[in-house]
């Protein structure tokens, strides 16, 4: 008996460390890893919210990691394929739903946000803008940034190629054409300058509304068909394969990022597509250009037979949380998430970003921004971009398609007919 | 009791086993294990992110992809890029190590020169390539210069046949000199008295690399064909930045970049696996073949 007691207090005493570890865990620092894609002008301001952030909080440590966003999607698959995704991570939520529908991320709780319920966090965004990242009830997601796109223009370039830019700025697909042969350049087959170019692999965002413009859809209202309205696609594709290298040659997945050259102001991109927050890297990258005010933003393009008026579809950056993460550490990791997006009118002006609560979407300091009544405007003609466990997949068949009839010769006829078979085959696997 | 002692033989092995034991652990950790991970998760279907268990599907991973037209262009993508980069590897690599070692100056700069592309990442590589690629690059002033044919595009990254080709410039820059200095090691190990005594027979230099140089150059040329093919087989680097560059990928989607893209894009991970276990048959199949048809042993000074 004496010795069964030794024995018995022995294991006690050797469990105590667990214990006291657990509990030393339980209230112990904590370190959140955020994951986020470049932005410079966002990185200066984020900075400065986790100094502070942390400066309020003892013991909790907040580490920025930054990628490019071509890159953040696998990075964050590989990371959470390994069960070691970071606390914070914000990605296009095409890529991100997948992130949702396998419970991936945690729910917010609206009262960190400041809101007695999810019913009323949702009521202070503009209608719709928290859809995308609420399943069962739940809210997975506040936006970083919601963006479309519009055509900024470079007036110079306008006026060099004999246009007028305030009245003669295309209005209509045609006109982009139109007008980006007057304004290109060539040395012999090779450009010098263009007129306009799309952002290539980011077709669901800027080319399927040109489809919905014609009267097509990506997939039915009733979710079980893909490619719907072959009349619609087969022009768009016709489109794209008189715009590329094969046809006019006014453009090509394969030339250099036209938002890029834009900000250099070089004579060699007169119109690229890109979102509000392009003035602000416009106003980093050259300064002089941005303040020159030879350069402005005009309403998406609308086809002259169009059955619809759409423009860009917008996406959002969602931040979101990683459900695997102890319960304490998703908790501070809303919390910081809630206290960086308390300074949306900062993520406006300092780095271009639109968070559409109503606050802000009515503020004076929205109000103030260049041409962000034309992206405003816009944003109501268009729909969220298509998002589901797919979307990726999905886009790259679209990709297929548009490159195929662009670059490799392929009919419009033959391409969509391969289109619709693998997005059908894509869409049903969902 | 007399202890009784093992032949020597038995001792030199059981010393080679233990010496020879940390390379099997980490060949069969870091090889052997992920090569059996994937065939057994190529039996199932599962997505990347799901939490669920996978489910079993046994060989429909296999059957699906057989009937697929797009893992079968992936074949031939794989085969042409492999057959275009790995042929020219083996030949001019050889041929230039013969040139390097017959020339009297510059020997070691020529041999730092043809290597120095090998030590960059294949990112790298094919970051300055598609410099050159551009419209306004290197590559359309060149060839245009050449040809007097000025303002020609030759569309090195648009083309469906260009981009093939523009791949293959890549990865033969980028190895030739990896394989020449292999080359130039086999071709060093040559005994010179077997020159020596072909020259006093009479015989040219042509006679001497063919009933010389070449026949006991097998071992080495075996080596770098096996290599080289194994490398070109298992290329993704330089397609997958073509593609992020916006070349269209049908014609150099390569099995290495469809398992990718099935895998990260597509979340389908037991089918990426099945993917890549055949793409291990085939590299199997094709070195085993190498061996089988080559009788490498036969050399000897």
């Amino acid at each position: 008996m004496k010795k069964t007691l030794m024995i018995f207090l022995s294991l006690a005493v050797l469990a105590l460390p667990l214990l006291a570890g657990g509990a030393q865990e339980e209230e112990g620092p904590i370190t959140i890893k955020f994951w986020t894609h470049e932005d410079p002008n966002r990185t200066t301001i984020e900075e400065r919210y986790i100094a502070e952030f942390e400066a309020s909080h003892p013991g909790i440590t907040i580490e920025r990691v930054t990628n490019s966003s071509a890159k953040m999607p696998e990075l964050l698959l590989t990371a959470f394929a390994a069960n070691e995704g970071p606390h914070i991570f914000n990605t296009q939520i095409e890529d991100g739903y997948a992130y949702i529908a396998n419970g991936r991320v945690a729910p917010i709780d609206p009262v960190i946000a400041g809101f007695k319920s999810n019913d009323e966090l949702r009521d202070s965004y503009v209608k719709g803008v928290l859809d995308a990242v609420s399943e069962d009830g739940n809210i997975y997601g506040l936006p970083l940034e919601l963006t479309n796109w519009a055509p900024y223009i470079n007036k110079r370039i306008f006026r060099d190629a004999g246009l007028d830019p305030e009245k003669d700025y295309p209005r209509t697909w045609e006109d982009i054409v139109a007008v980006s042969e007057k304004i290109v350049k060539r040395e012999g087959q090779i450009i010098t300058r263009r007129g306009f170019d799309f952002r290539y692999p980011y077709y669901l965002v800027s080319v399927v509304p040109m489809v919905e413009q014609l009267g097509g859809k990506l997939i039915s209202d009733d979710g079980k068909t893909a490619i719907v309205g072959d009349d619609a696609w087969l022009k768009l594709l016709q489109f794209m394969a008189d715009w590329g290298p094969s046809g006019l040659n006014l453009g090509s997945p394969t030339y250099k990022n036209a938002r890029k050259l834009f900000n250099a102001d070089n004579n060699d991109m007169a119109m690229a597509m890109s979102g509000l927050y392009q003035e602000g890297r416009i106003r980093a990258d050259n300064p002089e250009f941005y303040e020159s005010g030879d350069w402005m933003v005009i309403p998406f393009p609308q086809f002259e037979n169009a059955v619809k008026e759409v423009a860009s579809a917008y996406y959002g950056h969602f931040y979101m949380v990683n459900s695997q993460k102890p319960e304490r550490e998703q908790k501070a990791a809303w919390e910081f998430i809630t206290y960086m997006l308390s300074h949306s009118e900062e993520y406006l002006t300092e780095v271009g970003l639109i968070q559409p609560t109503k606050k802000l979407m009515s503020s004076s300091t929205f109000a103030s921004i260049p041409y962000a009544d034309v992206f405003a405007s816009d944003m109501e003609k268009g729909n969220i971009v298509y998002y589901a466990e797919n979307s990726a997949k999905i886009q790259e068949l679209i990709k297929e398609a548009i490159e195929g009839v662009m670059l490799s010769g392929i009919s419009p006829e033959k391409a969509l007919a391969s289109l619709k078979v693998k997005a059908q085959e894509v869409l049903d696997q969902e | 009791m007399k202890k009784t002692y093992s032949g020597i033989e038995k001792k030199l092995s059981r010393w080679g086993w233990f010496f020879v034991a940390p390379s099997l652990f980490f060949f069969s950790l870091f090889s052997f294990y992920p090569i059996l991970n994937a065939g057994f998760t190529s039996l199932f279907r599962k997505k990347i992110l799901s939490l669920k268990p996978p489910t079993f599907i046994g060989l429909k991973n296999y059957i699906y992809l057989l009937q697929s037209d797009d893992f079968w262009n992936s074949i031939r993508a794989t085969f042409v890029f492999t057959i275009g980069t790995f042929i020219p590897l083996l030949v001019f690599s050889l041929l230039l190590a013969v040139l390097i070692l017959n020339i009297k100056k510059g020997k070691k700069f020529l041999q730092l020169a043809y290597y120095a592309p090998a030590v960059l990442s294949s990112v790298v590589a094919a970051v300055i390539w598609m410099s050159i690629f551009d419209p306004r690059g290197l590559g359309n002033q060149i060839l245009n210069f050449l040809f007097n044919t000025p303002g020609i595009d030759h569309k090195w990254l648009a083309d469906s046949t260009m981009v093939q080709l523009s791949t293959i410039l890549v990865y033969f820059w980028k190895y030739i000199g990896y394989f020449v200095v292999i080359f130039i090691a086999g071709l060093a190990a040559i005994p010179g008295s077997l020159y020596e005594a072909a020259t006093i027979d009479g015989a040219g230099k042509w006679q001497s690399f063919w009933r010389i140089t070449f026949p006991l150059l097998k071992p080495t040329i075996i080596l770098v064909s096996v290599m080289s093919m194994l490398q070109c087989l298992k290329t993704f680097s330089t397609q997958y930045l073509f593609v992020q560059s916006g070349s269209p990928q049908a014609p150099i989607n390569v099995i290495t970049l469809n398992i990718y893209n099935t895998g990260i894009r597509d979340h389908l991970i037991g089918r990426s696996s099945a993917m890549s276990i055949i793409l291990f048959l085939i590299m199997l199949f094709f070195t085993w073949l190498q061996f089988k048809t080559s009788k490498a042993d036969d050399v000897s000074y």
